[in-house]
Formats: C-alpha cells, structure tokens, sequence
C-alpha cells in the first residue's frame, strides 16, 4: 500500500516537474508554438497602382502572375518530355529548361516566372495530369507561386515616361528601373496587409483565431499622356527621323493654355514589355535628361523679351550686313547674303542671326539673362520623371559679350527639350508661362515632391501685346514667300512657328559638324491651341530645320487639331513685311 | 373583523360552554401526516436526456454545416480566384486587341492611312464647310515595324543542332 503511494508520488512530482518547465521556464515560446501549430500567416499583396494616359487607358497595369518552380529530383526522370511540352506552351528555351529539370543535388529550378496566373494554372494542371506514376497520383514536380506581372500593353508607346519594372528583388517586392515606375515607386507600391487563422486539412477553421491586416493598395497615376496621340508622335518621330538619316529625334505636344503635355516621344525608343532586349542607355526620356542647344528657336525668346522691353517692334528696320566681325570670331548666316534690309520681322522670317545680334544689343547687361532665366532656361521643369537636367545658361564672368551674343541665337546655351517647349508656348499662352505637367491632378514623387497640374505654376514674362507681336512675326516663317519653314504650314489654319539649326557637340564633347536641326510652333495662331516641339539630332548635312522638323510638325500639329476637333479661326494670315 | 372574532370567542363559553368546549376540542390542529407521492422519474429523465441529446446533435449538426460551409468557401474562393485569373487574361486580350499599334495595322491593312492634313469643318447652322479639306494619300502612311532592339553580333542566339534522338550532335 505505501510502496503504491510512493510511486503515485513519484509519477505526480515527475508530472509537476514536467509542468514546472513547461510553464515557469518559457511559457512564450510554447504558446507561440501551440499557435503555429495550424495557424497559417498569408500575406495580402498591395496591388500596384496602373499608371493611365489622360482618358484612362492603361499604359501599365498590374495582373496576376505566377512563377512555375520545378523540383528536380522528381522531374529528372522525365525531364526531356517535360521540357518539350514547356518549351511549347510557355515559350521558354528547351535547352535551359532541359538543364534546370535535371540539376543535380537541388528541390528548387525556376522554369518560368511572370506567367498569367491562369495560364500558368492551366500548364501546371496539365502536366500534372499527363505525368501521373503508376499508381494514379498527380505529377508533383511542378508548383506555382505567386509572381505578380507587369505588363504594358502598348509596348513602346510613351515607353520612355513609363520606364518599367525589372525582375523582381528576391523577396518579391518590384523593381523599378526606369520613368514614372520609378519616380513614383512609393506611391504606385501601396502597403501589403497580412492576414492570420487557423486551418486544418487545408481549410479555415471556423470561429478559429483570425486576424486580418487589410493590404493597402498603390494609388493610379494619371498622365496628360494621350496615348493614341502618343504613338502618332512615336511613329511620325521615326519616319522622319529615318528620311533624314539622323541619330535620333524628340516630339513634343502640349496643351498651350494648360501646359499638360499630351505627347512627348523619343526615338530610338524601347520595348517596355521586353525591355532587357534593348541597351540600357534607351531607358530615358531623352526630351528631359539630354541637353543640347537650340539655335534659331530661341531668338522667339530674345525677340520677344526685346518688344516687351520697349527696345524694338516688328516693322523696325535693319540693315544686315553679310558678315559681323565681333572680337573673337566672324557671325555669319546660314545663307550667302550681301547687306540686304530685313525689318524685324524679316529678320525671324529669314532666321538672320546677324539681324538678332544687331537687335540684341539694344539689352542692357544681364537684361536678357533675366528674360531667358523666367522664360525657364537653366531650371530642372519637375514633371515628375528623375534624371533631369538643368540645362546650362551662363551667368556672370561667363557671360562675356562674345557669349551674350551667341546666346542670342541661340548658341552657347544649352536647354532640354520640355525646358525650350514651355518656353515656346509662353508666347502662345499670351507671354505668361506654365509649368509643364505630365502627371493629371497631383501626385507625390519618392522625393516627397508634389507634382502634377493642380501643383502647375504660372508667371508673367512677357506683356500679352509682346508676345502678340512676337506671334505676328513668327507667323511669316511659314509663309511661303517670306519665310524659310513653308512645309510647316497646316493648310487652312493660321501657324506661328520657328526653326532651329544649331551646331551640335559631340561625343567628345566639342562641335563635330553634325547639328541639331528643329521646329517649334503653336497653331491657330490667333487663339493657339496647341504647342508642338520637334527636334532631330544629326541628320543628313543640309537638312534644316524648316525641311526636315517642320513637315514633322504639319502633320502632329493636322492630327492634334483634327484629334481634339478645333475648327480653323478664319482669319487670314498677317502680311507685317519682312524687308524694306 | 379580527376585533369581532375574538369578541365572538371570548362571548362562546358563556353561550354554549359545553357545546363549544368540545368543538374546540375536536377542532384542534394536528399535523397532517406526510403524503408520499412518487412523481413518475421516466417522462423527466426522458425529456432532459432529449434536450441534451437534441443539444448534442445540435451542435454536431451546426459544427459540420460549419465544416461544410468552410469547405465550400475555400472551394468558392478558389473558383473566384480562377475566375478573376481568366478574366483578367481576357482582359489582358482586349488591351492587346485595342492598342493603338495593332488598330493601326489592321487599318492600313484595309487600304486606310491617317491624314496628314487636318479635316475641313462642317458648320451645322449654316452648311458651310471652313479648313482645306484633303483627301489622305498613300503618301500619309506611317511606319508600323520598329527598328527592334539594336544587338551586338555575339548576342545573336546561337542554332543549336540536335540529333534526332535527342542527344546533341558532336562535332565532327
């Protein structure tokens, strides 16, 4: 009977020892194990926000995806199979995968990854089914993982804003690597949530414990991109880039009484659905991270500050002699003249440069470096996409009298393409300039800066008379008798615009004799619409910016008015004379 | 009224001492003696063993339907799932269908250009039509193909011959 006692106690003290540990020692530890035990963690993915032109269509978006993982120490055995039918439906290569279903010594071989999630399903499904051992069971050497794919439907359309999400990081999180992607990673990413219950046999057990951290997806970001009118640009880029057997070329369109830019294309351009197939140095959006000077185009901005600061008028008259000996070098112009009478009209009619640096001298020192910094020269614009440049305007001992006036037509200085577009189209929105956008509405970029056109600034810098008269004058360079650009002309409306032939550097970084030759104009003239920028880098010798930008801009400005429905003014062209 | 029976009792021996005495007597309370009713036990225990049982199965029956339901919300869930998987490859069908790029190629298939002159405007009111509108040419037409990616010689993927039984053919 004792002896009974005796080993009950024994039992009971080796019990309360047992209970001692278990709940003295470490409690936490066992209970997290408890809960584990059957608990499943899932994360809930933030689904990356779309980023939409301005009518809402998607220029990238977000879909379920799903990476195939094999298990090669399953799929060896019928790895050639295997990889055949692979190879078929997922359009992977046959080698590698043959490779990747027979590695030796591993559990985990990615065969595909950013596949539709339905028809990664579908192949998985299927090869489980016709790869079935004796006994019946499904194939288990294929899985599927969750991958969420990227996919930019219209392919190089507004590719160089968008830019495009890499292969993503090992913890599956998004890589951007180019464009808005980037700039606006924060804000398109959102925030995963996560969610915690119990299951058993694979199935949530109800009443079980169940938390649930809503994910919080990416805000959309909507562009003034209107992406049909985006790849009209793109492809009338191209084919004029291609006759002038130029290096490359930049179109920009905008809306001249909101400053939203409807179109901005590149080229050469890439593919963002299948980008690593391009070289890296495509990746940009070469209308705000290249600089280069403007030539003629500019003198708009010298002309204009001149009329607003009372030094000179359209019909004022100029004797321009053939050549201008200024200490360092001779300025000449494009064209073999004698001393021919231009009035100032003529002089942007003509393009004379020697007319410009004549007319220009009326500035006072700096006078025309202050008009040119409100015009937007030297100043990033801030649309939103990383890698902008300044630009490069002058100032102080730099700007010596040789430089000022270079400057004046437009040499010596150095401008993006969006810097010299919204410079442009201050002359069309009546001498007060604003601020390009790119993004509709407002948005945060992962700087912290807020952009977009409700955050659009605007500033006088001309008087709305002078930039009337400077309008009047850029008119005549479509003109077929007194201008140089005729091909610019749309038929039945009335065109202001400009050309621009500039010497351009070079790789090493000094003149090379290739130029930049381009056209800047805004349509209908008397009640402008529509500023549109063209530019091509390097073309043939003797193409100008007249022949070769400005047939480009007849056609973008023909589909832009026609696009947006704007009935010609009926006015007539204005006949300011261009000599004496 | 207790003021009146007791009156009434105090006056009763001298109405009717003997009579009364004796009434009294007999009118004496005594203790009744204990009834001894068996309550029949069957009916209660039956009705409690019911509503447990009736609990029980309850409970039982709730907790599978609960099961079931669970079943059906992981199967549903799945299916909803497989679902939004198809349509959003539909989905992903259209976008390609509607691009720009494609409508543009089946359309200068058909013979169509886009017009490189802006289109004449017809005034409701008056009939009138203002622009210079002119017909497109074939002259309008624009590139389709791009370039494509500019690739160094040593990226050209390589023609890898195979033997017919699967083995790679050596160099012979």
């Amino acid at each position: 009977m004792q002896i009974g006692f005796l080993l009950i106690a024994m039992v009971l003290s080796v019990f309360a020892a047992r209970l001692v540990q278990l709940q003295g020692i470490d409690p936490q530890d066992y209970a997290q194990m408890a809960a584990a035990e059957g608990s499943q963690i899932v994360t809930l993915p933030a689904t990356r926000g779309e980023i939409l032109d301005r009518n809402g269509e998607a220029l990238a978006e977000t879909v379920d995806g799903r990476m195939i993982v094999a298990d090669p120490a399953v799929t060896a055995a019928v790895a050639p199979e295997l990889a055949t039918l692979l190879s078929d439906r997922l359009g992977v290569d046959y080698f590698d995968t043959l490779k990747r279903l027979r590695t030796k010594g591993s559990r985990f071989q990615y065969v595909a990854r950013q596949v539709p999630a339905s028809k990664a399903e579908k192949v998985v499904s299927d090869v489980a089914e016709k790869f079935k051992d004796d006994k019946g069971r499904p194939f288990a050497g294929l899985m599927t993982e969750r991958d969420p794919l990227r996919i930019y439907p219209n392919d190089e359309v507004a590719a160089n804003v968008l830019g495009f999400l890499g292969t993503p990081k090992n913890d599956g999180s998004a890589q951007a690597l180019a464009g808005l992607e980037d700039s606006f990673d924060r804000y398109l990413s959102g925030k995963d949530g996560e969610a915690r219950y119990q299951v058993g046999a694979g199935n949530q057990i109800p009443l079980g414990d169940n938390t649930v951290t809503p994910a919080v997806d990416g805000k959309d970001v909507r562009t003034t991109i209107d992406r049909d009118l985006q790849f009209y640009a793109q492809r009338v880029l191209q084919q004029t880039v291609v006759r002038a057997a130029a290096e490359s070329g930049i179109a920009i369109i905008m809306d001249s009484r909101t400053g939203q830019v409807l179109a901005l294309a590149d080229y050469p351009t890439y593919d963002a659905s299948d980008p690593y197939e391009y070289t890296d140095e495509l990746y940009k959006s070469s209308a705000l991270t290249d600089v280069y000077e403007p030539g003629s185009v500019e003198k708009v901005l010298t002309i204009s500050s001149l009329v607003d600061a009372g030094l000179a008028f359209k019909e004022q008259k100029f004797r321009v002699p053939g050549q201008l000996n200024r200490q360092d070098r001779p300025i000449g112009d494009y064209w073999d003249h004698g001393t021919i009478k231009l009035t100032l009209a003529g002089i942007i009619a003509k393009s004379s440069n020697i007319g410009t640096v004549l007319a220009a001298d009326q500035f006072k020192r700096g006078q025309l470096r202050s008009y040119l910094e409100k015009f937007g020269l030297g100043q990033q614009t801030r649309v939103g996409l990383g890698g902008e440049t300044k630009g490069l305007l002058p100032k102080g001992a730099a700007w010596t009298s040789q430089v000022g006036d270079r400057i004046a037509f437009g040499q010596s200085l150095s401008v993006n393409a969006l810097q010299m577009a919204a410079a442009i189209n201050t002359i069309a929105n009546g001498g007060v300039r604003i601020d390009p956008s790119l993004i509709q509405g407002e948005a945060t970029t992962d700087d912290g800066a807020k952009v977009g056109s409700d955050a659009a600034g605007t500033r006088r810098v001309v008087s709305a008379d002078a930039a009337r008269e400077t309008m009047l004058m850029m008119e005549r360079v479509v003109d077929p008798d007194a201008g140089v650009a005729p091909r610019a002309a749309v038929p039945g409306y009335r065109v202001a615009g400009k050309t621009g032939t500039a010497q351009r550097v070079g790789k090493e970084g000094r003149y090379d004799g290739s130029t930049s030759v381009s056209f800047a104009g805004f349509a209908p003239a008397d009640d402008p619409r529509f500023t549109i920028y063209v530019v091509v880098h390097s073309p043939r010798s003797g193409s100008g910016g007249g022949s070769v930008a400005g047939p480009a801009f007849s056609k973008l400005m023909s589909y832009t008015l026609r696009r947006y429905g704007v009935p010609p003014t009926g006015a007539k062209p204005n006949q300011t004379p261009v000599e004496w | 009224m207790s003021s009146t029976a007791s009156a009434l009792r105090s006056r009763l021996p001298h109405a009717a001492p003997r009579l009364a005495q004796a009434a009294l007597e007999r009118a004496r309370l005594t203790v009744v003696p204990r009834r001894r009713t068996t309550a029949p036990r069957v009916p209660f225990v039956t009705f409690v063993s019911i509503i447990l049982l009736a609990g029980v199965i309850g409970l039982l029956l709730f907790n599978t339907s609960m099961q079931q339901a669970s079943f059906r919300a992981t199967a549903l869930e799945k299916q909803a799932t497989d679902l939004s998987a198809q349509q959003e490859a539909l989905e992903m069908d259209i976008q390609e269908l509607r691009g720009p790029q494609r409508v543009a190629q089946a359309a200068q298939k058909l013979g169509m250009v886009i017009p490189s002159t802006p289109a004449g405007v017809l005034h409701l009111g008056s009939g009138k039509i203002s622009g210079h509108p002119t017909p497109a040419s074939a002259e309008d037409s624009i590139p389709l193909a791009t370039p494509g990616p500019r690739k160094p010689a040593s990226l050209k993927a390589k023609t890898v011959k195979v033997r017919a039984d699967g083995a790679p053919a050596r160099n012979r």
